[in-house]
């Protein structure tokens, strides 16, 4: 790391010196609503006069060490309609999330590799054949240009006035013209980014960077007026601005504002598309520590353990990725969902795993959820009059697409604010003078799975102990189950302790498992939203493993009435696993291809596999024996610090985390207090090393 | 003393299995952990191995029970589930416990299940010889230990006289089976340069070594042992760091590293 990088993240990451030159006056983000509902604007109207707003009330500050410009100093974006406007919305349409558009990825390149007066010329050529309300648009997006123009160029005399002749430099080129060199295309893309916040989208992913860039990058390389060294201190530096004001992006958790990056991919040739520049960004995150941006690594049969490794490199770091996406899952899956070959080979992952396209792609893949473990405990009432566990399956399936039905039915007549600033950046918005918020190449929606480990757990133990062994009828456990187990502790600790629990591949609790995974994949096959597009089912869970678990009765693993549920696709939170090898031959049994939305295998190991180059080729082992046994996603988590400092708080969240040193290992849980703090004390020493 | 052997043949005493093991062997390996120690090491921080017998183990949540039977053909039929993973990832099965040769006949039956797999295993070296021979000829990978060199210190610090160590020890060097020694680096008893030097002496010269693991002590030792109705009471510093000095071996182009 250069002084100049050091000095930039004193700056801006820890002091956050930046933030003094933020707006602290409390801002009234109705401000602007109570005015456009007075005028009854209608919603394009609201959303230009809002962008123009935002852009005119910041302020431009450059600081002298800037090489890449631009910080946010208004903090709070006003709301385009009132609340008792939304509620008017919400009556006759559904509104997903904050009702913007979000969790996209747009072709920053369509405007970057152009410039602004390419585009222009564009807009002017389709609006010779529009008319009405499709002319109007067009216009819109024309004035969408004048404002970012304008806005940059007041941050050129900004630049020359503090004196800051690359930053001025760069703005007397960019973003009229397309980029002359790396520098400005890093400096063009900050600049649209930062625009895509402020007209109110959020989770706005960055997408394949090391495909996109690499050119600018290869020229510069090949000019001289970059060194790999000087690339790599610009690319921190780039890195870096992603950092300076997201604590302002809108999420739906703390620290999830979705900044992710994909690296590698297999190409249609064949080959892997792994290159200088994605070393490079690795190698600046590994350096930088930094929570943004997220980096994902898209592999696939090609990728050798090398790149794994230098993975497992940066999971080290604890930050919580990279997270790998098996393209061998992923591309026939896409393909097998309708996409176009082109578009499937070119996927990126979405603000949390969900895999999408980029420019083409106006897709809610995190429309709701379903819970498993619901659909379970919607069949009890019907468990009675089975006689065999087959005949509870076919229940199972019934009340599964009773479940699947009733979601899909809600999402009708979809209501999302326009966004020229997206649009301009989404394919086929200028040629048919259309907003993406309107729909794009590809409207699928996407269904979570949650609590499946919980679901093929209780009916594991429903097949093991009600019909093979008949330990217990079927009246008894389901009376038990309705008392949450009061008075039937012991029975309650057999069924949480020596039943059969997905994650130990044990193929009992893991082939029902696949079959559930199969039924969600085929009952979901049927069914059509009203934008033409299919509902794709997947594994993750968001924060449904909360919400479903809260209000959900025990379920006959052993779990209590409003016991969370695990996380994505994971072994039961009690589950006692057996290790990480058999995890992971558990999770791979399913025929995931089926149900690629997304949603990752969660692994936690703890630091000391990290410890040496030795350990960390095993640790990449694992993961890429995953991905060869059919495994679609993974996240590894090296468990830290704050893990560990949480599971003193709340162990009854880490009953299977286990620590381990050396040949001696134990349930961090389990311990007493002045050990716990050893390991702790221990984990602060690895990191450094 | 030497160990009689105390179970009968087909039967086993186990009290873990571990999965993704990374400091016992190479690739990825499972370490099943065989229960009953004859050493009593100051520092051993597996206090649930020393006992031979299932026992329970109090813990925060209630009574567990710690240690169980199990027959030649069980343990085999789960270690051979992995044997696709071993071979793919170049890993396989570690035994360590506990000591494993105490349950030598059981050990061995065992083995015999596994010829498609690559073995090792971790143990004290302290059994007689003809165990020690019968067993190692059928492991791939050897990792000793070698706590003490001098026999008064050795017999004061894990309770037995280290002559036959040493002799299995010669015995080792002598076969054409690649090993590895192991050294727990506790402060001021065995990190102590005379000691270091002793045990490079000891492993100069040694063709099949492939290299010195020293293990620097650590603080979590002590926590398992009220689970077992055991003390923890060290004579020795533990808050004092040990010393890596590796220099003994590096003169000796004994490839040595600090885990």
């Amino acid at each position: 790391m250069t002084k100049h990088i050091e000095g930039l993240l004193d700056f801006f990451i820890y002091k956050k010196c930046h933030h003094d030159y933020r707006r602290k006056k409390p801002e009234d983000k109705y401000c602007l609503a109570r005015k456009f509902k007075a005028a009854s604007m209608p919603d394009i109207d609201r959303v230009i006069e809002r962008f123009e707003y935002v852009l005119k009330e910041e302020t431009p500050v450059v600081f002298l060490q800037d090489k890449i410009a631009l910080i946010r100093t208004l903090p709070v974006l006003p709301e385009i309609y009132t609340e008792e406007e939304i509620c008017d919305i919400s009556k006759g349409h559904h509104i997903h999330e904050q009702g913007k558009v979000c969790n996209v990825n747009p072709d920053y390149m369509s405007i970057i590799d152009v410039g602004f007066n390419e585009k222009r010329k564009e807009i002017k050529k389709a609006c010779k054949i529009y008319n009405g309300s499709q002319l109007y648009y067009l216009e819109v997006m024309l004035k969408t240009l004048d404002i970012i123009e304008k806005f940059a160029d007041r941050y050129r005399e900004e630049a020359k006035r503090i004196g800051n002749h690359t930053a001025a430099r760069t703005f007397e080129h960019i973003p009229r013209e397309k980029p002359s060199n790396f520098l400005e295309a890093l400096q063009f893309f900050r600049l649209m980014h930062f625009c895509l916040w402020c007209s109110f989208n959020y989770h706005n992913t960055i997408g394949r960077f090391d495909q996109y860039m690499l050119g600018y990058l290869e020229h510069d390389l090949k000019t001289g007026e970059l060194t790999k060294a000087s690339a790599l201190e610009l690319l921190e530096e780039f890195f870096i601005t992603f950092n300076k004001d997201s604590d302002l992006y809108p999420g739906m958790q703390q620290g999830d504002n979705g900044q992710s990056m994909v690296l590698g991919g297999l190409s249609m040739k064949g080959t892997d598309s792994y290159n200088v520049l994605s070393e490079l960004c690795l190698k600046a995150s590994l350096e930088l520590k930094l929570i943004d941006p997220k980096i994902n690594l898209r592999v696939s049969a090609q990728t050798p353990v090398s790149l794994y490794e230098k993975g497992s490199e940066l999971t080290r770091q604890g930050l919580g990725f990279p997270q790998y996406s098996n393209d061998e899952i992923v591309l026939p899956a896409l393909l097998r969902w309708g996409y176009e070959k082109e578009d499937a080979y070119n996927y990126v992952v979405a603000a949390c795993w969900e895999f999408i396209i980029p420019g083409k792609g106006m897709e809610i893949v995190n429309i709701d959820g379903l819970s498993f473990p619901q659909v379970v405990v919607n069949s009890f009432p019907r468990l009675i009059e089975c006689a065999s566990f087959e005949s509870y399956m076919q229940v199972i399936h019934e009340e599964m697409d009773k479940l699947c039905g009733s979601m899909v039915h809600k999402y009708k007549n979809i209501y999302i604010e326009p966004s020229p600033v997206m649009s301009l950046m989404m394919e086929g918005c200028i040629e048919q003078a259309k907003d993406i918020s309107h729909g794009g190449q590809y409207n699928n929606y996407g269904i979570h799975g949650s609590g499946l480990s919980t679901a093929a757990d209780s009916l594991a133990a429903i097949k093991k102990f009600v019909f093979e062994e008949k330990a217990v009828t079927p009246e008894l456990l389901l009376e038990m189950l309705s008392v949450d187990f009061k008075g039937y502790d012991k029975f309650a600790n057999i069924l949480r302790t020596k039943a059969p629990k997905m994650g130990n591949d044990d193929d009992l609790a893991d082939q029902i498992a696949v079959d559930l995974l199969d039924m969600f994949a085929d009952i979901l096959a049927g069914f059509k939203n009203d934008r033409g597009g299919i509902y794709r089912p997947g594994t993750g869970s968001a924060m449904y493993y909360i919400w479903h678990a809260q209000s959900m009765m025990a379920t006959p693993d052993g779990r209590r009435a409003g016991e969370p549920l695990a996380c994505n696709y994971s072994p039961g939170l009690f589950t006692k696993c057996k290790g990480p090898v058999s995890i992971i031959k558990s999770f791979s049994k399913p025929d995931l291809i089926k149900v690629a939305n997304g949603g990752p295998l969660t692994l936690e190991l703890h630091d000391t596999v990290f410890r040496n180059d030795e350990s960390i080729t095993k640790v990449a082992m694992l993961v890429k024996s995953f991905m060869d046994m059919g495994g679609h996603q993974l996240q590894l988590n090296a468990v830290n610090r704050d893990i560990l400092l949480d599971a003193k708080k709340n162990p009854q969240k880490y009953q299977n985390l286990i620590v381990r040193v050396w040949g001696w290992s134990g349930y961090f849980v389990e311990l007493e207090e002045i050990y716990q703090d050893h390991i702790i004390e221990r984990m602060e020493l690895a990191i450094d090393g | 003393m030497i160990m009689k052997r105390c179970f009968s043949a087909k039967q086993g005493v186990i009290f873990d299995i571990k999965e993704f093991a990374v400091f016992d062997g190479p690739g990825i390996r499972t370490t099943v952990f065989l229960k009953g120690c004859p050493l009593r090491c100051m520092w051993c921080h597996n206090p649930e191995g020393l006992n031979p017998n299932p026992e329970k183990m109090i813990k925060k949540q209630g009574i567990e029970n710690c240690g169980e039977f199990i027959s030649v053909s069980k343990l085999s039929g789960i270690l051979l589930k992995d044997q696709e993973f071993y071979k793919k990832t170049q890993g396989g099965v570690t035994f360590s416990g506990g000591e494993p040769l105490l349950q030598a006949d059981f050990l061995y039956e065992v083995l015999q299940e596994l010829n498609e797999i690559h073995t090792a295993i971790e143990t004290s070296g302290f059994a007689a010889e003809e165990i020690f021979q019968m067993i190692i000829n059928k492991i791939d990978l050897v990792i000793m230990d070698l706590k003490l060199i001098d026999s008064e210190l050795h017999r004061k610090y894990t309770g037995v006289d280290n002559t036959i160590i040493l002799k299995n020890l010669g015995i080792l060097k002598d076969m054409r089976k690649p090993f590895i020694i192991r050294i727990p680096l506790i402060p001021k008893v065995n990190d102590t340069p005379s000691n270091l030097e002793a045990a490079a002496a000891l492993l100069e010269g040694a063709k099949e070594l492939v290299r010195v693991e020293l293990l620097p002590y650590h603080r979590t030792a002590g926590a398992k042992y009220s689970m077992v109705g055991r003390a923890y009471a060290p004579l020795f510093q533990e808050d004092v760091p040990p010393s890596k000095e590796i220099g003994s071996f590096l003169r000796r182009n004994i490839p040595c590293i600090v885990l």
